[in-house]
Order: structure tokens, then sequence, then C-alpha cells
């Protein structure tokens, strides 16, 4: 039954192209959809995974950076360092806002850091330094190139001008990117010198930080202490429970489009051989075998719609760090196992149709004409 | 024409399927785009609805949306001074609740009851009197479950919930009030203001008053439709993309689903085609005879498409209040054009199968 089906569907090329191209297409929209939300998560939680803190503690309540805002005062700071475990405490400042390069203008988490930090600064510097002084301002060097900006140029973060003494890596998404300024010039355009947004906290060796930051919530009064991993699970689910809405509608549309496409050429294909599966009904072949040719068919054309699908979106994640988009598509595991679910549910649905067609075949038909 | 439609109608499962295929296209195009439109509706609802004509905004800052503001102190006082009747100071921001397990942004204005810039409509209750009191977005809050009197938790603050507001909600975002001073509290900024929104003097125009305040310092002066334009030229540059990718392949779909159907049927009437060939059709009629099957296909799938996309955009709004679609006339045109194209271009194939064919080819077997 399987080379029936195989014969079936290979003699007409053009049935199948389309068949197997509208499969991949909309199994391509799933894909990509997924891996530019993966890569979304990825590059959302770049600074936290890359700050070098093992604990981030936070204003009460506050449990991650993106679209949240905290504010602790300045002695918290001192109080977090006396608690057993804690190596090293580095306060910054933090606010999303605007880096104006001249021409353009950036939309950036602005990050406030004090002289010498230990954690909570650029982690790759291209060129320049990497601990801005008064004054002066690490953007990243992607967003600078572009506007034709280099060390010693002057750029406009939080309205003031600062001198650009450093250039960054890996430090820009699709919607933004991290600029770097002295805690001083921050609290100084901000008028408030009293208050801190997080606490980078670096643990002593041989701690567990998950151990610190529960000693830190409990002997600090209304501050959230959560280690590295759990702040970016927190920042990760703030993107997912975001979308969650929207990539089930767009999934939707796949499985739809990816549907009426398998559902139509499996549907004409068996139309087209009508008469053939009348003479196998005649020849004794049971209902049973000829669905299954059905359905093989089906399953054949939507797993090779999903290979050229997942090729095409290999492909798409190749090409697009290339063109300069600051987006990296990441095609994750889960994400193929759930497209290969949605492949298999799409090419039984699109048997329904063909299988009543062949069940309800007089035999004696084919003998008619 | 009687040809082209007993070609098409001769089959009816595969008429059906075509017809449904395209109305499945024009359907979701028409969708997506409502969806688009809906949401840059919901983005814009809040500065629609504000008072003034001018926002002032920390220098650099265009957008209410995209960015924290903070407004140098004193800024109030200069505003007034250069000719503004009224100016509504805003300490506003981006804040995540968590509610019921799952992470809500939601957009936080914090304002003085007295000079506006709250809730425009209340569909419950009142506005804030208290640091502790909030107006809550009436469709997240029916999501969330959440009533007048229920307390919510925002940063490290508790509100309780006094007024639920209309038209404030959004599927990234919805908007959220409390009290100018509360925001402060919660945002340990005393006395900062993120942006001022100002009406001018009966004496000057907006753009003369733009003018005047474009002279303080570290302040970006704007007409309030250019902020507007600016917050949804963010987010469209985050949605527009994935959004008309799905527009294109649902096209793509669309005229490959058309084209299959009208190819099945012309190759399964090749022999007649030859016949008519022989006894002297031009191909030209026979190019009519495909083509009109396909625009019969297609008008068929486009109009049905328009009933189902209106369907489905009330449903789906009943069932997800938090979703704006707006389906406009223009749009409607749009798709039955874009019915149209698909017809047309699913045409092409089978008429070169048409045109490749030999007359004589009918009398061999």
């Amino acid at each position: 039954m399987l080379r029936l089906a195989y014969r079936n569907l290979f003699q007409n090329k053009t049935r199948l192209a389309i068949s197997v191209g509208g499969a991949a297409l909309a199994l391509m929209l799933i894909l990509s959809l997924d891996a530019v939300m993966a890569g979304v998560e990825r590059q959302v939680t770049a600074y936290i995974d890359y700050s070098g803190a093992d604990i981030f503690v936070a204003q009460d309540g506050v449990r991650n950076m993106h679209m949240a805002s905290s504010s602790l005062a300045a002695s918290v700071a001192s109080q977090v360092k006396a608690v057993p475990g804690v190596a090293s405490v580095t306060p910054i400042l933090y606010l999303t806002n605007v880096v104006d390069l001249g021409e353009a203008r950036n939309l950036a988490y602005v990050i406030g850091l004090p002289p010498r930090p230990v954690v909570g600064g650029p982690w790759r510097v291209v060129a320049g330094k990497s601990a801005p002084s008064v004054g002066e301002a690490v953007i990243d060097h992607g967003i600078a190139e572009k506007s034709g900006v280099g060390l010693g140029d002057e750029v406009k973060i939080l309205g003031e001008e600062f001198t650009v003494v450093g250039l960054s890596e890996g430090t820009a998404t699709l919607v933004n990117s991290v600029a770097f300024i002295s805690k001083q010039d921050f609290a100084e355009v901000r008028g408030d010198s009293r208050t801190v947004s997080f606490l980078l906290v670096k643990v002593k060796p041989g701690e567990s930080p998950e151990a610190v930051a529960a000693r830190i919530e409990a002997w600090l009064n209304k501050v959230t202490a959560q280690t590295r991993q759990e702040f970016a699970a927190q920042e990760r689910k703030v993107i997912n429970d975001m979308s969650t809405d929207v990539i089930t509608i767009m999934n939707l549309v796949g499985f739809l489009i990816g549907l009426a496409v398998m559902a139509l050429t499996v549907y004409t294909a068996t139309l087209a051989r009508r008469a053939e599966y009348g003479v196998l009904k005649a020849l004794g072949a049971r209902n049973g075998h000829l669905y299954r040719a059905v359905l093989a068919q089906a399953l054949i054309s939507v797993l090779l719609g999903f290979g050229l699908g997942l090729a095409f979106t290999l492909l798409l994640s190749a090409a697009v760090p290339r063109l300069g988009l600051n987006l990296a598509l990441k095609v994750s595991g889960e994400s193929l196992l759930k497209v290969g679910g949605v492949s298999l549910v799409i090419a039984g649905l699109s048997a329904v149709l063909p299988v009543r067609q062949i069940a309800g075949l007089d035999p004696a038909m084919v003998f008619r004409r | 024409m009687p040809l082209a439609r007993r070609n098409l109608f001769k089959d009816k499962t595969r008429l059906a399927l075509s017809v449904g295929g395209v109305a499945l296209a024009v359907m979701l195009i028409l969708l997506l785009n409502g969806l688009l439109s809906g949401m840059y509706a919901q983005i814009s609802a809040y500065l629609e609805h504000a008072p003034g004509t001018l926002v002032v905004a920390q220098d650099g800052v265009t957008n209410l949306l995209g960015a924290t503001s903070l407004l140098p102190p004193g800024t109030l006082g200069d505003v007034k001074a250069k000719g503004a009747s009224r100016v509504v100071p805003l300490l506003s921001q981006f804040a995540i609740l968590d509610l019921h397990g799952k992470k809500q942004p939601v957009y936080l204005v914090g304002y003085e009851r007295a000079r506006g810039g709250g809730p425009w409509q209340l569909a419950a209750g009142r506005e804030p009197r208290r640091d502790t009191e909030v107006a809550f977005d009436r469709v997240l809050a029916e999501r969330h479950g959440l009533t007048l009197g229920d307390k919510v938790e925002i940063m490290d603050r508790d509100f309780t919930i006094v007024g639920l507001s209309e038209g404030t909600t959004s599927w990234m975002t919805s908007f959220i009030f409390i009290r100018k001073t509360a925001a402060e509290n919660l945002m340990r900024a005393p006395g900062a203001t993120s942006f001022l929104l100002v009406t001018p003097s009966d004496r000057l125009t907006a753009a003369q008053l733009r003018e005047r305040l474009s002279h303080l310092s570290n302040v970006e002066v704007l007409f309030k439709r250019e902020m507007i334009a600016n917050d949804l030229k963010l987010f469209a540059r985050l949605l527009s993309a994935p959004l008309q990718l799905m527009v294109g392949i649902a096209f793509l779909v669309g005229t490959l689903i058309v084209g299959l159907v009208i190819y099945t049927a012309t190759v399964e009437r090749q022999r007649e085609y030859g016949v008519l060939r022989a006894i002297g059709a031009r191909n030209a009629m026979l190019y009519q005879v495909v083509a009109t099957q396909a625009v019969i296909a297609s008008g068929a799938g486009s109009a049905l498409g328009v009933g189902l996309a209106l369907g489905s955009a009330e449903l789906i709004m009943k069932l997800r209040p938090q979703f704006l679609i707006v389906i406009e006339p223009a749009m409607i045109t749009r798709a039955l054009i874009v019915g149209l194209a698909m017809a047309l271009l699913a045409a092409l194939f089978p008429a070169r199968i048409i045109a490749g064919l030999a007359p004589a080819e009918v009398f061999r077997k």
C-alpha cells in the first residue's frame, strides 16, 4: 500500500509540489515564529545572563527588568553586604530610555554603573573601555556603526551629552540595546542619589546562591532577592505570557492553512484515481487497505512539507543575522515536537474526506463505462 | 461562460474545497489586518482621549510607551509661564503585575484628579481618591475575576480597585490609573513627572506654543498626534513584519488552492479542450473559460471569506475581549481585489496547458 501511495503521489509532480509547498509554508509559519520567540527570549535575558551576578535584589514585588522599574534605598546595599555569604554588592541604576545618536534614536536599557563595578558592566567590549566614568558612555557597537558613531563621538542619553568611550557586543536586540553610563551621571540626571534600582550580588565561594538569596529576603524587609537563573526565568515568563495569545493565533493560522492545502490536494489526488481504487475494490482490496494508502499519501506529503519547512526556517535563521537585523532565531526541540504533532494531525484530518469517498465507492462502477 | 460554470460545478466537493480555501485565505488576511488595525487603535487610545494638544517629555523621548521619561524639576511652571492654559502632569511607566501566576504588563498612569489625565470612561465605580486606590481596566479585571473592592498588588504596595475603566484595554498591555502621589511613592521619586499634557491658551496656537516651549532646556515638545505616530511606529516595527508575512503566506496558499482546483479541472477536461481547439475555438476563448472558472471560485471564496472574517472577528472579541479587530471597508475592498489577483494568478498555469495542447491529440486515442 505504501508503494501505491508513493506512486499515486509522485505521478503528478505539480500537485505534489503544491501540496508539499503549501504544507511547508504553513509549518514554516509556526516554526519560524517559535524560533523568533525563542531567540527573543534568549536576547531579552542577555544582560542578566552575562551580568556576572549570582543574585539580583530588587524592590519588593519586582521580579524582572523588562517593562519594570525597581527602587531601593541606597542604604540597602550595605545591609545586603552584611548578610552572611555575600562577597560583593554592586548597586546599579536602570531604566528604559533613548540613546540619541544624532540622526537615529535607539531605545535602550540604560544602566548606571558605580566606579570599578565588580559585576553588571558590558561583558564583551570590542573597542575602548568597559567602565564609563563621569560624562562617558559605553554603547552597542552595531547601533553605533549604523549611525556612523565611534569612540570619542558624542551621544545623548537621558537627555544629556556623553562621550562614547567603549563599544560593546551582544548588547542589542530587535527592539532595544543596552547602554552603560556612570551611576553618578544617572543619579544627577534623575535628581535623586538616595535610591538605586537593583543590587547585583556575588556570593562567597562555596555558598549556594539560593540559600544566600533566601537569607537576604529573611534579613531585610521589603526586598525581592532571586538567583540569576530565577531572575532570568521570570524575565522569560514576561515575554512568554505576553505573547501566548499571539502565538496561539499564529499557530492556528498555520494549522488551518496547512489543513486546507493538504485536504484539497489529497482529495483531488484520490478523486483522480477513483477508477483505479474501484478496480482495486473490485479485485478484492479491503477498504482498510485503501484507507491506509490515502493516509500514507497525506503523511508522506506532510512529512516532506515538514522537512522543507524546517529547511526554510534553518535557512532563515542563518540569513537573518547577516541582514543586519538584531534578531536571533532559535529552532528548539520543543518547537520541532509541536510542529511534528501538528503535521500528524493535519495528515490525519486531510485524509478524512478522501477516505469517505473511497468508502462510498461502488466496485461495479469501474465496469460501467 | 456556461462551459466554465459546468466545468466548475461538475464536482461539487472540489468546488466547495476551493471556495472554502479561498475564503479561509481571505478571512485570514482580513482578520490579521483587522487585528493590526485594532492594536493600533488600542495603543493610541490613551493619548487620543487625554486632554491637551501638545506633549512635553524628557529630551530625547519621543513616544509614550517606549521609554521612561523624567522631566527636569520645575518644568510644569516653565510651561505654564510660556502661555499654556492647562497643564496636566503625569508620572507613568510600565509595571508587571502577577495575576493568577501570569505576568501581565500594564501601563501605570499616575495623575492628579483635579487636573485630568485619568480614565475617560468608567464602567463602574469612581476615580481613585487615595494613594491606596486604583482604577483598573475593566476587561483585564474581568479576565482575572477582579471587581470593585478587590485588592491588587502593584510592585510592593496593595491597591484597592475603586473604579473599572472602559476603552483602556489592549492584549499587550492595559492602562491602569492611580493618583500621581501614589505613583511617586511606588517609584520612590517624590515630585517626579514623566510627561505634561499641554493645552495652549486662547491667545496662542498649538504651533506657536510649541515653538516657545522648544526653547526650554532638556525637554522634547511634540504634538499629541506625533507622539501617537511614534508609538505606532515602535509597535509596528515589532509586530507588522510577522503579521505581513502571514498575510503573504495566506495569499500564496489561496492562490495555490484555486490554482490546484482549476489545474485539475483543466487536466481532466484536456481532451474536451482539444476537441474545442480542433473544431476551431481560439486560444483566447479557452483562456477565458479557464479564467472565468478561477474568477467564479475566488469571487465566491472572497465573498464568503469577508462574511467569515466579520463573524469570526465578533466571536473572537466576545471570547477574548482584550483583542480589538477593526475591519474597515477599505480593507474589504482590498481583500476582494486580492481575491481577484489570486484568481488571475491561479489561471496562469492551466492556461499554459491549454496553450500547449495539440488539436490533433484528441484524435489519437
